[in-house]
């Protein structure tokens, strides 16, 4: 059970920093709660008792939502259910809608936010591998002698460890500042025990751009999630799929390459197995939605079909 | 505490109203506004039965703080059904037999509401996909869904409105008829009042304070603070028992709250009571009780043995009950036997997880009736246990059964109305417990683990010429159910097989986990399993079509079966030949198949999970059905 004394929701930012220095080591910042409600439970942290919780999710810089140019803005408070009914963020972030749709359940997609996602820094989020191979920058600030100051830090460097980000005391998360990708090819997989409402195993986004002849990837973007203490890019992957023609072989010793990073605290023999089968599968996907043929054996692309 | 203003529009009325900042929306709509057709399934947004509209979108109402309110719309389920019609959705419910215990239905109505408004076209991918969050346990869902697709049709005109009315039947021709369940109206709308639903004036909430100990001495308990706290009402202890304690089906094992020491982790120890939910939680935390641990078993083997630590003082080998069977000769039977095969078979505790949660309203009456109301599926019995237990005349014992939200079995052992019973005699006031998800699953009973060893002899032709069988199961902390699971497993240990020489041993046996109880079939499905897995490996070894081996040794008419009970029909042969006509069987033993099989996928087999229905291109809707 959550207990708190008072329960205050800043109309700006100014407010929300002033709240924050008004009760100092007394406060707890919610948005969309969906996390921080079941986490105060018995068997989880139990009773909580917070003198006051500062809900952030109505104030206006927090709800951005902008595509421009080659970047797209999200408001820290945007919830996830956008992704899949705003047409211009899903063209903009193409492996978004499908992260979306994996995403709990449509009604906690209402109002489970991207920040929150961002901020719980689990090693299973689902939205942070996607967000990752969109080059997303976390955009921080913080009041500080009256006057705003703000910073931008990269999710990847963001993120610390299971639970542990890089942010501070004083300040919060206001938005995401991510690379626009229009035009390539997504996909996104993620398994757990269940369809709805359920916390990966493993999640993996990858996004392709082909190249005029469609028979190579200029631009390859893929994160995974759930194998180690944080989510994390590919690079090397992404390299090596760039380096020369798209071949069943190339997709196939790129499927490989990922396997050696599992390194989670449990089934990491059942992780590898479908780290590989994730990989295989996602690249076919992503290069048919970037308008590629079929590149893996028949029997392979039936199978993963 | 400063409250939090909500001025909103409920179900299409304005309100007005100061809320306690650390209600959730759906503590102020069933608490403050008496909107009880919204359910508390799990309080962490996985069981969808609190599903709300807050400004046209669908949320889960446990998940989001009162004070988000302030200013919208808010639609539950008493919404749906205008002037007590009810929505075409509801109506769908009711005709398809989507309701059977109906606690999650009104949200997995609202979740259907939600789903065609969103698309008034989708398909059924996509409406499993929309209603992904919303837990059902009776139903297998597919009701559900022909329920939904059936409403999407009235509303298209694809099907007429009739199609919602009730099939004529032949007067009192009710088997193979479509009948439509008489308590569905009141479960579609939400009306219909479970225990957590039900208050009374002046009526106080409980909260139990549990074990944190598998097994503990309890050397004292001290409620001085507890009972000193402001707004505290009454705190109970194993001391407030004025009769004989003990409950149990089989034997009266367990006291109404820990005496003397505790056996499983979350065993009830004593228990508060306050006008204000919060009060009785937090005075839980002044309650202060040592405990000296003492060494615990957790394994039905290990409890078996010499020198185990032993839980009750009665059954110093730890055992609740042991069940023996013994037909023909064993020996000859294995000697005249050209195979033999042993295996060995787990299975696993199971949780009930009906979306009910535990609870209960107890009050003593004008007359001094101490009067229970809860979903117990075994009122009589309880009534008789709690006489003796408050040491009260039969007459002044009341049990009145609530609406049972999924049981399964699970609420048949009286684990929390002997404690409602006591506060309410000591307050002389209403009392209501509703149990969380957490303490549901953490304290009540479950599926009985077990371990059998199988040992089958056969013919080479498949004939059975003997088994022995000794199933090992956990019991837990408490007799509960065991006796009657241990008679049920041992009778049917062997199958509907007619096999000349059985011997069958099964043990229930006490330790330190969950006690187990009831839970459907009973103790066979644990038998079963370990017989009909055993069946398909004897199958495989003697080359003999699975089935084949089934149709050898089957119980035919007029059989009797190792209990020495004559049967004058047996249908198995005839289950046997539907269910290889339905599954499109592929005839020979499981060995002689090859790589693929031709009896796997095909018509009236389902694949498996997908999502993005909604993101296909065959999402949208069909071009002629545009407005």
């Amino acid at each position: 059970m959550l207990i708190c004394d008072e329960y205050l929701m800043p109309a700006s930012l100014d407010e929300a920093f002033d709240a924050m220095s008004a009760h100092r080591g007394q406060h707890r910042i919610i948005a969309g709660a969906t996390d921080t409600l079941p986490w105060a439970r018995e068997g989880r942290a139990g009773d909580v008792e917070v003198p006051v919780l500062i809900d952030v999710s109505k104030i206006p810089e927090l709800n951005e939502r902008r595509v421009d140019g080659a970047h797209v803005r999200l408001g820290a408070a945007v919830p996830i259910q956008r992704f899949l009914d705003d047409p211009a963020l899903a063209r903009a972030m193409p492996v978004m809608p499908q992260c979306a749709v994996w995403f709990a359940d449509d009604q906690i997609r209402e109002t489970a936010t991207i920040g929150g996602n961002v901020i719980n820094a689990s090693p299973a989020a689902d939205g942070t591998p996607p967000l990752i191979a969109h080059g997303a920058r976390v955009k921080l600030a913080a009041k500080r002698g009256g006057k705003i100051e703000r910073r931008k830090v990269a999710l990847s460097d963001f993120i610390l460890g299971p639970g542990k980000t890089a942010l501070q005391d004083d300040e919060l998360m206001v938005g995401l500042e991510c690379d626009a990708l229009p035009g390539y090819g997504a996909s996104f997989e993620k398994v757990g025990h269940r369809r709805s409402l359920v916390i990966s195993l493993v999640c993996l986004a990858v996004l392709v751009k082909l190249d005029a002849s469609k028979q190579r990837i200029a631009d390859a973007r893929l994160a995974i999630g759930g194998i180690g203490p944080v989510p994390q890019r590919l690079s090397e992957v992404e390299t090596f799929l760039c380096a020369g023609p798209l071949t069943a072989e190339r997709l196939e010793q790129a499927a490989d390459m990922p396997v050696a990073l599992v390194a989670s605290r449990s089934r990491q023999e059942y992780r590898r197995e479908v780290v590989r089968g994730f990989m295989l599968r996602a690249l076919m996907t992503a290069v048919r939605h970037a308008g590629g043929r079929d590149i893996l054996a028949p029997e392979l692309e039936a199978a993963y079909a | 505490m400063p409250d939090v203003r909500i001025e909103a529009t409920i179900n299409g009325r304005r309100i007005a109203r100061n809320a306690k900042p650390h209600l959730r929306l759906l503590d102020f709509l069933r608490d403050d506004l008496g909107h009880t057709g919204t359910k508390e399934g799990c309080g962490a947004g996985e069981c969808g039965t609190c599903s709300v509209f807050v400004d046209g979108v669908l949320l889960k109402s446990c998940l989001v703080p009162a004070a988000k309110a302030q200013g919208t719309t808010i639609e539950t389920v008493e919404g749906l059904a205008k002037a007590g019609e009810l929505s075409v959705l509801q109506q769908a419910f009711h005709k398809a037999g989507a309701s059977q215990c109906g606690y999650c239905i009104p949200g997995m109505v609202m979740a259907a509401t939600a789903a065609l408004r969103a698309n008034p076209f989708a398909g059924r991918e996509e409406i499993k996909e929309r209603l992904g969050g919303n837990i059902c346990r009776c139903t297998g869902y597919q009701k559900i869904f022909d329920a939904v697709e059936l409403a999407r049709d009235v509303t298209n005109g694809r099907r007429p409105a009739s199609a919602l009315a009730e099939e004529d039947q032949a007067d009192g021709a009710f088997i193979g008829a479509n009948v439509r369940r008489l308590d569905a109206p009141s479960k579609v709308s939400g009306a219909l009042k479970y225990a957590g639903d039900m208050v009374m004036p002046h009526m106080l909430h409980m909260a139990v304070l549990r074990s944190p100990h598998a097994h503990a001495r309890i050397v004292s308990i001290d409620t001085s603070q507890a009972e000193a706290m402001a707004g505290v009402e009454g705190v109970i202890t194993c001391a407030d028992v004025p009769g004989v304690d003990g409950f149990g089906v089989f034997v009266h094992d367990q006291p109404i709250m820990a005496r003397g020491k505790v056996r499983y982790v979350g065993e009830q120890v004593a228990a508060v009571a306050s006008e204000d939910p919060l009060i009785a939680r937090r005075a839980l935390a002044k309650i202060k009780v040592v405990y000296e641990p003492l060494p615990a078993v957790f394994d039905a083997h290990e409890a078996m043995k010499s020198g185990a630590p032993a839980l009750h003082e009665y059954a110093p080998d730890n055992l609740v009950k042991h069940i023996p069977i013994r037909v023909g000769d064993i020996a000859k039977g294995f000697a005249d036997s050209d195979l033999i095969v042993e295996e060995t078979y787990s299975t696993q505790q199971v949780e009930h997880a009906y979306l009910e949660p535990e609870a209960g309203l107890a009050y003593v009456d004008h007359d001094g009736v101490v009067t229970i109301l809860s979903p117990s599926q075994n009122i009589t019995h309880h009534r008789h246990m709690l006489s003796r237990i408050i040491a009260q005349p039969i007459n002044k014992v009341r049990f009145i059964m609530s609406p049972v939200g999924g049981g399964f079995g699970g609420k048949e052992d009286m684990v929390y109305q002997g404690m409602l019973a006591l506060m309410a005699m000591k307050t002389r006031r209403p009392v209501r417990l509703v149990f969380t998800r957490e303490e549901s699953i953490i304290t009540t009973a479950k599926r009985h683990p077990s371990r059998t060893t199988y040992k089958m002899g056969l013919t080479r032709d498949g004939r059975i010429t003997a088994v022995e069988i000794t199933m090992i199961s956990d019991g837990g902390a408490y007799g509960m159910s065991t006796e009657g699971v241990m008679r049920k497993a041992a009778i049917l240990a062997a199958g509907p097989y007619a096999i000349p020489n059985v011997k069958v041993d099964t043990y229930g046996v006490y330790t330190n986990n969950t006690p187990s109880g009831a839970f459907r079939s009973f103790g066979a499905l644990q038998s079963q399993f370990a017989t009909e897995t055993h069946l398909d490996i004897c199958a495989e070894k003697l080359g003999l079509d699975p089935f084949e081996i089934r149709r050898i040794n089957a119980m035919r008419d007029g059989a009797t079966t190792h209990t020495k009970q004559t049967l004058k029909s047996v249908s198995l042969t005839r289950a046997l030949d539907a269910a290889e006509k339905a599954a499109r069987w592929e005839a020979g033993a499981p060995i002689s198949r090859g790589t693929t099989r031709s009896d796997l996928g095909g018509e009236g087999t389902r694949p498996s999970c997908t999502l993005g229905a909604r993101l296909a291109p065959s999402a949208t809707r069909p071009k002629s059905e545009v407005a």
